[in-house]
């Protein structure tokens, strides 16, 4: 339920920092050995409890807090007894595989034309092939609904042409093209990864000997960046089981459950909310995480080695696509576009803008601004956009701070430490923000000296910071990889002390890369919607959170203007990235 | 410059309680102007509702206009606001005042689980008896449960006028309606539950009607919103049980909707009110509850599309002229202990079961 993207990081930050330079000749000194234990400590502390109290949830029979509650497995015999939890296992499962299944190649054949041929425009793809990654999945659904459901204004267009809408979203292969659409930029970032690495002196060899494209990409390219699609598909099936937008919106009214709407169920289902039972859900993702996190660990280490045989540094010439070529990349992707961005953001400002569509309406005759005049007269939902600026922006920036300083941490150890820190880095990925969110808000309920915390942003913040921890860490971690060793090692050899060449050079050097990740960051904590949802309160209310509180009662007319608001703040933030030259691929 | 502040605010408090007092109703009591003066020294009320800002945003601001006091308006949603009382509860810090919340079986658990005090409100004999619980729990609104029809699709004289036309209407247009009726899930939505189970109890052809919707393919959401939204898009036809106060609202903004209400049976449900127990301010929530009931605030609420319980009420819908716009056969949902029936495990999987036996999941 957590921005997916910043699952996208999750594996990267998992090999070691030394996998892409020489092991550091420089001895360890104490003063960066406990800067790193208190800094992993701090972390561990941080997601630790909220994790370990979810774990301790799924083990009782009521509420951790209640007089009644004893350890028991009643919630695991209620869930593992439970047809529709069995149902619900199986449809993500259809789902995840699915979304992999479209989302993989569609990736693959992207990063290929964006980073081995001459295909035109490639500095604005590199950037526009990205955009789906910053929209949520719960405005995603929805703007699909309005231009492409049962009577969206392209079915009813098409409908009036051919007789009848030749698609269905409502089902689970529409749901699937949907998320796979979505996810292409999560595959993409991976393999344009690894191609990057690759030498282009053997894709050279064949095409001098007759190979056409086609050729070249599926017999020399393909099998070069093999371990990182297999990487990435592992990756997007993590990523299948979190989902919660699209089928929340898509599947539920059809009876279309995935685990994560299971949970959602489990809010009501007894009248009172039963957390054991969505604890045990939720221990369920992680188990079905840890193996495949677990998986993809060994097999990034393999092709970091794979990609490492090339050689640093070796020159890469583009494959020419021809006329003919250039025409039909650009078309794919320009439909790529169209559908996984065009669509949902056209959708979604069409709602905004009218207060009835479908069969029969005429949108035009329908144009209002009603919608936006509604969220000025209401403080909360002005509050909201406010709180969600300083979050992002202030909280960003703060967040890069302290990933920074996990980096550092990170840096250049290859101490058991550095192990401890992957693993954590991954946890609070592996469960829903929701879940998460919860479990934040009885932390800053419950340990006395966090309580004065809780009405205000900082307890957000928290949460969006462990949240955002492995997608933030890993830009932190590309930048600071950059920093060549020998400059460090010049800096202690004249004796400095690691902190202070730390201070002197890496982090110098890195600013740049800082104000890319912060804008980065800015756009993640914008679109976050389902980590806020419990610990928001009067005065601390964000844009995603109130959109999912609206939606309990079902104001879409509120919500669709929010959510092109924060489309809208979502682009300035990419604008803003670009200005300050984020380095948004490896 | 904290004193400044502080004896700043005693001036404008004073200033602002002469005009109150003289306004106070007759029947309140003579000390009211006590509770008002320290109320106001708490200066804010916390409420915790499951009501959104647009159809409460007049009322707050009336409150807070007349006496000076911050409402701080937690929109959590039913859950939401259930889970963080008990939370607060535990954890020993109460900060809810007020909680506020269409979940009538959820108010009613928290009230026989202990989380509430008991105050007398003066305002208790302008209000229907059915409307208040053992001076803990009082219904700050009656709302319709209807239905609403896409009017490009149905016209209007089609609309069934009874339960019994509906059963029939859905049994006999099968071809024209199949997969094109919506309603709540009752396992999704606290609402919907709340509705479908009070239909089970106060009729014999709940059943039937479950079943003519099932022989639709009925498909069911867990808000009215997002019912209405896919009725105003065509998508659905017709959606039941969806709650009605919303649907006179809508269609006075979509042109292509319609609202409904069966003239021998309309059920409403109410947002209840109750004072945490433990509430950090007392007397504000005091205030607050009964400016919600007062005939100012119910005019407030009513205005902000939310009818009122009272019978003189000028603005919006009271209780009485909803009562002849839906047709004169308004049945409110009584706050009292039958809520708890359905919370009951047993009696409540029992409905699950029966439920998607007769929707044929």
């Amino acid at each position: 339920m957590s921005p997916d993207n910043q699952a996208a990081a999750r594996v990267a930050v998992a090999p070691p920092s030394h996998a892409f330079v020489p092991a550091p000749k420089t001895p360890k000194v104490a003063n960066a050995g406990l800067f790193r234990v208190i800094v992993i400590g701090l972390l561990a502390i941080a997601v630790l409890a909220p994790v370990g109290l979810i774990v301790y949830q799924s083990f009782l029979n009521a509420p951790f807090f209640s007089a009644r509650a004893k350890l028991s497995l009643d919630a695991y015999a209620y869930v593992l007894n439970d047809p529709s939890f069995y149902k619900a296992l199986g449809t993500t499962a259809m789902f995840a595989f699915g979304m992999v299944a479209v989302a993989v190649p569609l990736g693959g054949i992207l990063a290929f034309l964006i980073t081995r041929t001459d295909i035109r425009f490639k500095r604005t793809l590199e950037v526009l092939v990205l955009v789906p990654m910053f929209i949520s999945s719960i405005v995603l659904a929805f703007g699909y609904t309005v231009s492409i459901g049962p009577t969206g204004f392209l079915s009813l267009f098409v409908r009036d042409i051919i007789g009848f809408v030749p698609w269905n979203i409502y089902n689970l292969p529409g749901m699937i093209v949907i998320a796979g659409l979505s996810h292409v930029p999560h595959v993409y970032l991976y393999v344009s990864a690894a191609m990057k690495n690759l030498p282009s002196d053997l894709e050279e060899a064949a095409r001098t000997s007759g190979a056409n494209i086609w050729q070249v990409s599926r017999d020399v390219t393909l099998p070069m960046v093999l371990p990182s699609l297999i990487f990435a598909a592992s990756l997007n099936i993590l990523l299948g089981f979190e989902t919660f937008g699209i089928p929340l919106v898509l599947g539920d009214p059809n009876g279309i459950m995935v685990l994560t709407t299971y949970i959602y169920k489990l809010t009501t289902l007894f009248g009172t909310p039963t957390y054991q039972l969505m604890a045990v859900v939720a221990m369920v993702l992680v188990l079905i995480t840890i193996p495949l996190v677990w998986m993809q660990r060994r097999l990034l280490r393999n092709s970091r080695r794979y990609a490492a045989l090339g050689g640093k540094g070796a020159r890469v010439s583009t494959l020419k696509l021809g006329r003919g070529g250039q025409i039909t990349a650009l078309s794919v992707i320009a439909l790529w576009l169209f559908v996984s961005v065009g669509l949902p953001v056209g959708g979604i400002t069409v709602r905004a803008f009218v207060n009835a569509w479908g069969e029969g309406v005429n949108l035009f005759s329908q144009l209002t601004f009603a919608n936006f005049d509604g969220l000025l007269e209401v403080p909360s939902l002005v509050r909201g956009m406010i709180n969600t600026m300083i979050l992002s922006v202030v909280g960003g920036a703060l967040a890069v701070g302290i990933y920074l300083l996990i980096g550092l941490a990170g840096h250049r150890n290859n101490g058991i430490s550095n192990t401890v820190l992957d693993y954590i880095v991954l946890l609070p990925r592996a469960l829903p923000g929701l879940i998460v969110g919860l479990a934040f808000f009885w932390v800053f309920l419950f340990i006395p000296l966090l309580t004065p915390l809780r009405p205000t942003l900082i307890s957000l913040f928290v949460a969006y910071v462990v949240v955002g921890l492995s997608y933030g860490l890993r830009l932190l971690q590309g930048t600071l990889i950059q920093v060549a060793p020998e400059l460090e090692e010049s800096a202690r050899t004249t004796g400095a002390t690691i902190g202070r060449t730390w201070r002197d050079v890496v982090i110098p050097i890195v600013r740049p890369g800082l104000a890319g990740a912060w804008a980065l960051i800015m756009i993640i904590f914008l679109r976050e919607y389902a980590t806020g949802v419990y610990l928001m309160g009067a005065g601390t209310e964000v844009i995603g959170s109130l959109m999912v509180s609206l939606l309990q009662t079902g104001a879409m007319s509120t919500i669709a203007a929010l959510a092109l608001i924060s489309i809208i703040m979502t682009g300035a933030g990419l604008a803003l990235a670009l200005r300050l030259g984020a380095r948004i691929h490896d | 410059m904290k004193l400044a502040y502080a004896s700043s605010l005693l001036v404008l408090a004073m200033a602002a309680t002469t005009s109150v007092a003289q306004e106070l109703p007759p029947y309140y009591p003579a000390d009211y102007a006590a509770l008002i003066e320290a109320a106001k020294a708490e200066g804010t009320v916390n409420v915790y509702t499951s009501t959104d800002s647009a159809n409460s945003q007049a009322m707050l601001d009336a409150f807070t206009a007349k006496y000076g006091i911050q409402v701080a308006y937690n929109d959590l949603g039913t859950n939401g606001a259930y889970n963080q009382v008990i939370s607060e509860a535990a954890a020993g810090q109460v900060t809810a005042d007020v909680v506020w919340s269409s979940a009538m079986d959820l108010q009613m658990t928290l009230i026989m689980d202990g989380y509430s005090d008991k105050y007398q409100t003066p305002e208790w004999e302008s209000i229907p008896s059915w409307a208040l619980y053992d001076n803990q729990l009082w219904a700050t609104t009656v709302e319709p449960i209807g239905l609403i029809y896409n009017t490009n699709a149905l016209s209007e004289d089609r609309i069934p006028k009874t339960r019994a036309e509906l059963i029939a209407f859905f049994n006999d247009n099968q071809a024209e309606l199949d997969g094109k009726v919506a309603t709540f899930d009752p396992e999704k939505s606290g609402t919907g539950f709340l509705h479908h189970t009070n239909d089970a109890r106060q009729t014999t052809d709940w059943w039937d009607l479950a079943r003519a919707m099932g022989a639709n393919h009925v498909k069911t959401y867990s808000s009215s919103g997002s019912m209405k939204e896919t009725v105003v898009s065509g998508e659905n036809v017709i959606a039941v049980n969806i709650i009605g106060s919303y649907g006179l609202q809508w269609v006075e903004e979509s042109p292509n909707l319609g609202v409904a209400f069966a003239t021998d049976y309309t059920p409403a449900f109410s947002r209840l009110a109750l004072i945490t127990k433990g509430a950090p301010h007392p007397n504000a929530a005091k205030l607050f509850v009964d400016f919600m009931l007062s005939k100012e605030g119910q005019e407030a609420l009513a205005s902000g599309g939310l009818p009122s319980v009272r019978e003189d009420t000028t603005t919006g819908l009271n209780i009485n002229s909803l009562n002849e716009r839906v047709g004169g056969g308004l049945r409110p949902i009584f706050v009292d202990e039958g809520l708890l029936e359905y919370m009951d495990p047993t009696k409540r999987v029992g409905f699950f079961n029966e439920w998607k036996a007769a929707i044929g999941l």
